[in-house]
């Protein structure tokens, strides 16, 4: 479905100075400050996948997402979705892509939810009755109905993204791009996005594309995650080959010059232990030895691993 | 032929939601309007008033320049109607509006010049088919078939003049480099200088504006030609240079496209 293969963006601007006469030197100034936000990356969906882009901010995500969907031109790779290139074939790659921005509407900011729709079904010149049997489905699973004749000015968040997410779906593309769809949202609203995700992709064979903040969209929506950072590939793989990883025990000792044999001290004054099976022997080997003032056990989960890889 | 037509369409479609938007504003609408009248109204009393204490500048009569207004406001409206929404490009770029054009299928400056109605445009153009109508049953010429078509190309083709310029600096707009004071710049110099006869601005400023910038296209060479004012070989073939210019102007519209950097999120 999506094939990236050494992708790069290069940004270059003019170099700005500063201090007296800075601004007369940067508008007059031939010298560059080249920035590569993407460097390198490359990477394959295939169809019907829900994966997770994710990196720090100003990682690169949205520039990739931007080069996927057209938006930029990269400075150099190869890009082919569903058999495009999307910067070249722009129009013709935006009828396979429905794209949400969480950050920013795609509607119509003065006009009722329903005209937002209507328009978007023009725009991709959806049939008539095609675009009465979308729009049946769709109200029933993002509840629409309630605000279908407000307008979008007047929606709350969550409202307003369940109207952007019903936009970016109603041509059936087969190809979701969601840029932070949860971004701002209560917990509620974050499950209703889920779950329309959720379904999507089950019912559509949808392929997902999700960056997101939010480690819970992706432990519930995603199979396989790409993490990235400074325009690089750090990670690309299944999430339950990254988190299957033993418990850890950590424990805090009465103060004094205990050593415990093979494990030395963290910067905190722990001793972390791996948990293999016999945890309550384990824990009786180190009483017998010295005095526990405190313990607890760390499950392996897909933040503190992946805060372990950005460090790395 | 058939994606024309679908983006004429689509872009009815978009102006009349942009519309209903407006709508919602309505007092806003009407001000618009009113606005633009009484702007582009006093600008011709102004000459009106003049004109009562000299009755002829440079050889014509007060009918004969309410010609000439009414011909160079009347192709300011059509330009700008359709095109006005396209100056608010660098606000559009910076908001990140841009992007979302670009991920629809249809022509993004079609999505553009539909994003917004332009209003007071309207008042403009009332005020200057108005004197176009009344200027042309007193200035003494023949009308005949030929001489309203060529009126009206002359108008489509000063109409297709102004929307080049300004297109092609709205381009820029892409690649960051912000021409909205040059814009009002020019547009001044085209209203300033293009309503009047150019013989009035004598040597140096007529031949700028004759071949540098060709306001005098826009309304000065055709209205002198129904007029029966100016007699040169190449003079009725004003209306073809808007034709030219607009294809330049779309052509460099693409070339800065191809340049679009976005903006972060």
């Amino acid at each position: 479905m999506i094939r990236v293969d050494g992708l790069t963006k290069v940004f270059r601007r003019p170099r700005t100075f500063s201090g007296p006469l800075g601004t007369l030197r940067t508008l007059v100034t031939r010298q560059y400050e080249e920035k590569s936000a993407v460097a390198g990356v490359t990477f394959e969906v295939g169809e019907g996948e829900v994966i997770g882009y994710l990196g720090p901010n100003g990682a690169g995500k949205s520039t990739t997402i931007k080069i996927l969907t057209g938006i930029l031109t990269p400075t150099s790779g190869t890009v082919e979705v569903n058999g495009l290139v999307p910067w070249r074939d722009r129009s013709a790659n935006a009828r396979n892509v429905g794209v949400v921005f969480g950050q920013r509407s795609q509607l119509w900011w003065d006009l009722p939810l329903i005209e937002s729709l209507r328009l978007v079904g023009s725009l991709y010149d959806v049939p008539a009755a095609r675009f009465a049997t979308s729009l049946k489905k769709l109200r029933d699973l993002l509840g629409l109905d309630d605000f279908l004749d407000t307008p979008v000015r007047q929606l709350s968040l969550g409202q307003r993204m369940r109207g952007d997410l019903a936009a970016a779906v109603l041509y059936e593309p087969p190809l979701l791009y969601l840029d932070e769809p949860t971004v701002g949202l209560d917990v509620l609203a974050k499950e209703a996005v889920r779950e329309f995700i959720v379904e999507t992709n089950r019912t559509g064979r949808t392929t997902v594309v999700l960056t997101t903040h939010d480690l819970a969209d992706v432990e519930a929506l995603c199979r396989r995650i790409i993490l990235i950072d400074h325009g690089r590939v750090l990670f690309d793989g299944a999430i339950d080959a990254l988190v299957d990883q033993p418990r850890r025990l950590v424990v805090l000792l009465e103060s004094g010059p205990g050593q415990v044999r093979g494990v030395s001290r963290d910067a905190d004054g722990r001793y972390v232990f791996d948990i293999h099976d016999d945890l309550p022997g384990l824990i009786a080997s180190i009483a017998a030895e010295h005095t526990i003032r405190d313990l607890s056990i760390e499950e392996p989960d897909l933040e503190s691993v992946i805060k372990g890889i950005y460090a790395r | 032929m058939v994606e024309v037509l679908r983006a004429l369409r689509l872009y009815v479609l978009l102006q009349r939601a942009s519309a209903r938007g407006a709508m919602q504003y309505r007092l806003n609408t009407v001000i618009g309007i009113l606005c633009g009248a009484v702007w582009q109204g006093t600008g011709f009393a102004f000459v009106w008033v003049v004109m009562t204490t000299f009755p002829s500048l440079a050889g014509w009569g007060l009918a004969e320049i309410a010609f000439l207004y009414g011909l160079r406001l009347t192709a300011h409206a059509l330009a700008m109607i359709p095109m006005i929404s396209v100056n608010d490009i660098q606000w559009v770029v910076r908001e990140g509006e841009f992007d979302r054009f670009l991920l629809r299928p249809l022509n993004p400056l079609v999505q553009l010049m539909g994003n917004r109605m332009g209003i007071a445009q309207f008042g403009d153009l009332l005020v200057g088919v108005t004197l176009l109508a009344v200027a042309a049953q007193h200035a003494h010429v023949r009308w005949d078939v030929w001489l309203v078509a060529f009126c009206l190309a002359a108008i489509a083709g000063g109409a297709l003049i102004e929307a080049a310029f300004f297109l092609a600096l709205c381009s820029l707009a892409l690649r960051m480099i912000d021409t909205f004071q040059l814009r009002v710049f020019v547009d001044d110099v085209f209203s300033k200088f293009g309503s009047y006869p150019m013989k009035i601005f004598g040597g140096v400023v007529e031949w700028v504006l004759t071949f540098a910038l060709p306001v005098a296209f826009v309304a000065y060479v055709p209205a002198s030609v129904v007029l029966g004012k100016l007699d040169s070989p190449w003079a009725p073939a004003a209306p073809v240079l808007g034709a030219g210019l607009i294809v330049l102007a779309y052509r460099i519209w693409r070339r800065q496209l191809d340049h679009y950097q976005s903006v972060g999120h």
